[in-house]
């Protein structure tokens, strides 16, 4: 444990940790520090030099990072990097998270933004969010006192809200076996390096030319990404051939109530969604929309 | 590229070569030094305040709480601000601005300094004007063209008149077989460098130095040294590296001069580096403009009158109206032109020049208009173009100095493919169905010249220095110079000492107005020259010399010797004539201005045509530009690979405007709400395509010796235009604002 003179100045000391095993983590945590990981949202939400208060540093606690396979499916560390994600080898139902993990701000964010940051923050426009709901991702979470688990779905209450109580952190996101293959489509006012006006994530199922299991999820529509239930039911079971022509406004914008900010208006940004939805739902049919 | 090389060999060798950046090392290695990077012994940090509304007053701060912050040294308000020499309210010279430098507790916009603390850590002075926590007198802000209010300024731009033109426009109009009004929107767009203002300021008695970034080295100490009272000479400014200009570093403003009060008031010296926040108001803009654009034609698409007027933005306190009209006067050949301005007064920071000011945000709209027009005509673009090419200036009936546009049109269009164009719009689809349109727009800057100085010494080792006060800000002035030096010296770059970048030499003018590289070059070609003859001097009178009795005008200078012209065998070197001599060196002085006599008979500027290739998505009315190609004559190119950049540069600037760039004011606050990168949207590496410059060779003997016209900002101009034209190729849907938006299109796509 040190001060941190330079992050402050010699006025206040704040207590900046960055401990090896998660029951430090989680002694700190207990103790009201704030955690932080790649600070690629914290900082440009601090209007000041240095973040103030007591730090938790996840980056070096062991077991937070990397991809695994367990018995109860995948399990990203929430420390994982944005990067690794990329260039993770995982099945093709991950390809929209992977896609998304591509389109994160550039590749130096990529390199320390992460997976945990990235859901904790809370943006409507995190774009972790739709692929990951895609793919009925669960997280874990820890506490001195303990852990649990719920759906991502759960996890996220509202705009920069998270179910995350007092002193406890986000620890893992376990993706059960997923079936099919996902992609993800971001809409932008520039090429790279932008705030989603949308995006969509989707994932297909594909069993004897017919649809098995659709998942859709659309982002920085509503104050919180959802997923598309009544488009996934009409989705279920139709021949691929069919399936992108089945898109349509009425079980895609229902869902979304979007919103009108500085980046798009509420009608651009159903459209919009629609639009990107029936390129993925074309996509990962083979088809073209 | 190519075409730029065999130039008579007017200039010795290396002028032409595109020589490599020759401060790439150390700018790649983090050697290069920039002003932010200097820290004197004892050195304290100076942090601005700034408003938060954007009229009215400040009624109170918590001083006391920032000067109980630890590590905080003082914290200067209008209470306390000790007195400056000169008022910051009055102008000081052509290009002084008026500036906020804490004269009283009025606010003029959002983001002006309005309290300055200075600590002893960045950390404690950034904290210690946080918790000043102002209190204010808020008015209504006027950020909009309906609140603003209307007047007539004196000038546009720096001095230049307000209106300008020849011909009976009415009468035009009304003779014209189609008529056409048309008007346009240009937004507030700021400089942004990639280095923002930064200043380290040290006083030592009543001498100054100041390691700040200028594109004017001579002329702001004379600026600086006008608040405190001392003479320019007192003045040390170094700026070996500028992390880009554009236009807004060249003269001081409130938090600089805030910054040298300081240091003198606490005897130590002091650092101010803005934030990018603070980029945003202070520093000058470019400001909007209102912009309508008359036109009458004739049965056979010829202009029969072209009225341009622009309302362009100021400040509520100082005046700098974009001369946007300017772009028409030397463009399009038509009987009746008029340029005419107006302005609007605003509760934003007073705009200042910006990249290619005036013609930028002009050419946005007159070359969208003249494409309106040749819609009307049922004519193609680049045919309308041809057929209202003007063979000498229309307003002035002057010729040009040159002016190789046709070939610019004809090297560009072959290169685009532009033949193949369909005539109406809509008519073509990518293979992933993207609606593709092409578009196409001229490019012109002018060419002016500053005043300028500098010196050339050849040393006894037949080697040389050359010194002038140059701004490098990344363009290439410490290559192109350089080369331009060491030709008129007849020596290789290498042999070329080169020293540059600060007030203690000849003054190299202004960084600015494409000027440069024609009028510091030009000071040290005739400084080199001078040199030169003295040399031959010495040779040519000294009866042991092989040049003996060749005069002065009788020899030629190359590679390190002096030849006889009308016969090369005889020749010395520059050590062996300075050796025999018993000379150390040989000094030679020059000077670079514009020749009136040439600015009184030709027309001078530089020319280029802009073709782009844009893909609209049909159903999401995504806009990118997938290809563009301009083709540019501005006279002689002393390095091909500086002026690609230049011309490549001012394409995606050109883009930007287009698509990316604006300020957008909170309409209550008077804020901008998009005051960073994440909201202030420039273009990023995957929005910019394929891009081409072609370099069209261009003899010019007038526009000055060197025949140098300037690169730096013509890129921009007729790159809007493009882009926005090939956006109504693609979709049928016609700009009238930048940046084009999503919005904008989208009707004409369902
Ligand atoms: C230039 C730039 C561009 C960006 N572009 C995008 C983009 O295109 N799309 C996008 O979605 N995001 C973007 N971001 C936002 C950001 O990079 C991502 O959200 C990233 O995933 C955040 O991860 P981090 O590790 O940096 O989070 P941090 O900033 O370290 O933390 C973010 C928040 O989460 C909390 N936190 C972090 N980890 C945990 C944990 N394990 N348990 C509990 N709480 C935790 C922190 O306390 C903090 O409140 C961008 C950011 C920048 C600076």
């Amino acid at each position: 444990m040190y001060a941190n003179e330079y992050l402050t100045g010699e006025a206040e000391l704040a207590e900046y940790v960055r401990p090896r095993s998660l029951e430090e983590a989680l002694a700190i945590a207990g103790r009201g520090a704030k955690p932080l990981a790649g600070c690629t949202d914290l900082f440009p939400a601090t209007d000041r030099p240095a973040l103030g208060g007591a730090l938790l540093d996840l980056t070096g606690v062991e077991g937070l990072s990397g991809i695994t396979r367990t018995d109860r499916g995948w399990r990203i560390g929430a420390v994982t990097r944005w990067a690794e994600v990329a260039g993770a080898a995982l099945p093709p139902a991950f390809d929209g998270l992977r896609a998304a993990a591509r389109e994160v701000g550039a590749i130096q964010i990529q390199n320390a933004g992460t997976v945990g940051g990235n859901l904790c923050n809370a943006s409507p426009a995190a774009d972790g969010v739709p692929p990951l709901l895609t793919l009925d991702a669960r997280v874990e979470l820890a506490s001195a006192a303990g852990r649990r688990e719920m759906a991502l779905a759960e996890f996220v209450t509202g705009p920069r809200r998270t179910a995350l109580a007092e002193g406890e952190i986000l620890t893992a996101v376990i993706v059960p076996e997923p079936a099919g293959r996902g992609a993800f489509l971001k809409l932008g006012a520039r090429s790279s390096l932008v705030i989603s006006i949308v995006m969509a994530a989707g994932r297909i199922d594909v069993a004897g030319g017919r649809v098995a299991e659709a998942a859709f999820s659309v982002g920085a529509c509503s104050p919180v990404a959802v997923r598309l239930p009544a488009l996934e039911a009409a989705l279920a079971g139709l021949p691929v051939a069919e399936a992108a022509d089945r898109v349509e406004a009425g079980l895609v914008v229902p869902a979304l109530s979007a919103l009108s900010d500085l980046r798009a208006e509420a009608g651009y940004r159903a459209e919009a969604s629609v639009v990107l939805i029936r390129r993925l739902v074309a996509g990962l049919t083979g088809g073209a929309a | 590229m190519p075409d730029t090389l065999p130039f008579p060999p007017r200039m010795g060798s290396n002028a032409g070569q595109p020589l490599s950046r020759r401060d790439g090392p150390l700018k790649v290695t983090g050697a290069a030094t920039f002003a932010a990077d200097n820290h004197p012994e004892g050195m304290l940090y100076a942090v601005p305040a700034t408003a938060a509304i954007a009229r009215g007053r400040v009624t109170g701060m918590n001083v006391a709480a920032a000067r109980a912050h630890p590590g905080v040294v003082e914290v200067y308000t209008p209470a306390n601000r000790p007195p400056l020499m000169h008022d910051p309210d009055e102008k000081l010279g052509l290009f002084g601005m008026r500036m906020e430098a804490l004269q009283n507790d009025s606010v003029r916009y959002a983001g002006q300094p309005i309290a300055f603390v200075v600590a002893e850590t960045l950390e404690a002075a950034t904290e210690g004007a946080a918790l000043l926590a102002p209190e204010y007198a808020a008015e209504p802000a006027r950020v909009t063209a309906e609140t603003g209010e209307r007047y007539t300024p004196e000038r546009v731009g720096f001095g230049g008149p307000l209106s300008v033109g020849a011909g009976d426009i009415e009468a035009g109009l009304a003779a014209a077989a189609h008529r056409l009004e048309t008007r346009f929107e240009t937004p507030d767009q700021y400089h942004n460098a990639m280095e923002p203002h930064a200043l380290v300021a040290q006083w030592d008695g009543d001498k100054l130095t100041l390691d700040t970034p200028n594109q004017a080295i001579v002329m702001a100490c004379g600026l600086f040294a006008a608040y405190f009272g001392i003479p320019a000479e007192n003045i040390h400014l170094r700026s070996p590296f500028l992390g880009g200009g554009f236009g807004s570093k060249a003269v001081p403003t409130g938090a600089q001069i805030l910054t040298i009060l300081a240091a003198r008031e606490l005897g130590r010296p002091v650092k101010l580096a803005l934030t990018r926040q603070q980029m945003f108001g202070p520093v000058g803009h470019r400001a909007r403009t209102w912009q309508t654009l008359r036109m009458g034609l004739d049965g056979a698409g010829k202009l029969t009158a072209l009225h341009h007027h622009s309302t362009g933005a100021t400040s509520s306190f100082d005046d700098f109206i974009e001369p946007a009209a300017a772009a028409s006067r030397t463009l399009y050949a038509s009987p009746a032109i008029l340029t005419t301005h107006d302005g609007i007064r605003l509760d934003t920071g007073t705009p200042g020049a910006m990249r290619a000011p005036g013609e930028a945000s002009g050419s946005a709209a007159l070359e969208v208009a003249i494409d309106e027009a040749a819609e009307v005509c049922g004519m193609n673009p680049l045919a309308f173009r041809l057929a209202n090419y003007a063979e000498v200036e229309p307003i002035t009936g002057k010729p040009y100095s040159s002016k190789a546009l046709r070939e610019c049109y004809e090297a560009g269009a072959k290169a685009f493919g532009w033949a193949s164009r369909p005539l109406a719009p809509r008519q073509m689809r990518d293979e992933a169905g993207m609606l593709t349109g092409w578009g196409m727009g001229t490019a012109v800057f002018h060419c002016p010249m500053f005043p300028a100085s500098a010196e050339a010494v050849i040393r006894a080792d037949g080697t040389a220095v050359i010194r002038t006060s140059g701004a490098d800000m990344g363009q290439g002035a410490w290559t192109a110079l350089a080369q331009i030096g060491a030709a008129a010296l007849g020596l290789d770059p290498d042999q070329v000492e080169f020293e540059s970048g600060h007030s203690h030499l000849p003054d190299a003018g202004v960084a600015g107005g494409s000027g440069h590289t024609a009028s510091a070059g030009q000071a040290l070609h005739n400084a080199g020259e001078d040199a030169v003859a003295r040399l031959a001097e010495l040779a040519s009178t000294d009866p042991a010399s092989p040049l003996y009795g060749t005069g002065n005008a009788g020899v030629l200078a190359r590679r390190g010797r002096l030849y006889a012209r009308d016969d090369e065998s005889r020749s010395e070197s520059y050590a062996e004539i300075l050796a025999r001599a018993g000379k150390p060196q040989v000094e030679g002085t020059g000077k670079g201005a514009r020749d009136p006599a040439s600015a009184e008979t030709y027309a001078l500027q530089a020319h280029g045509a802009v073709f782009a290739e844009v893909k609209v998505d049909p159903e999401l009315g995504q806009m990118r530009v997938s290809r563009m190609i301009g083709a540019f004559a501005a006279g002689r190119i002393i390095n091909p690979k500086l002026a690609r950049s230049q011309y490549l540069g001012g394409m995606i600037w050109g883009l930007s405007f287009a698509l990316h760039e604006e300020a957008i004011h909170d309409r209550r606050t008077g804020r901008i709400v998009n005051a960073d990168f994440a909201g202030y949207h420039v273009p990023v590496n995957a929005d910019v395509p394929e891009m081409e410059a072609i370099m069209i060779h261009e003899d010019d003997p007038h526009v000055n010796v060197l025949g140098v016209k300037g690169v730096g900002e013509i890129g921009i101009t007729g790159s809007v235009g493009a882009v926005a034209n090939a956006i109504w190729h693609a979709t049928g849907f016609r700009p009238h604002r930048f940046p084009v938006r999503i919005e904008d299109v989208l009707p004409s796509l369902s």
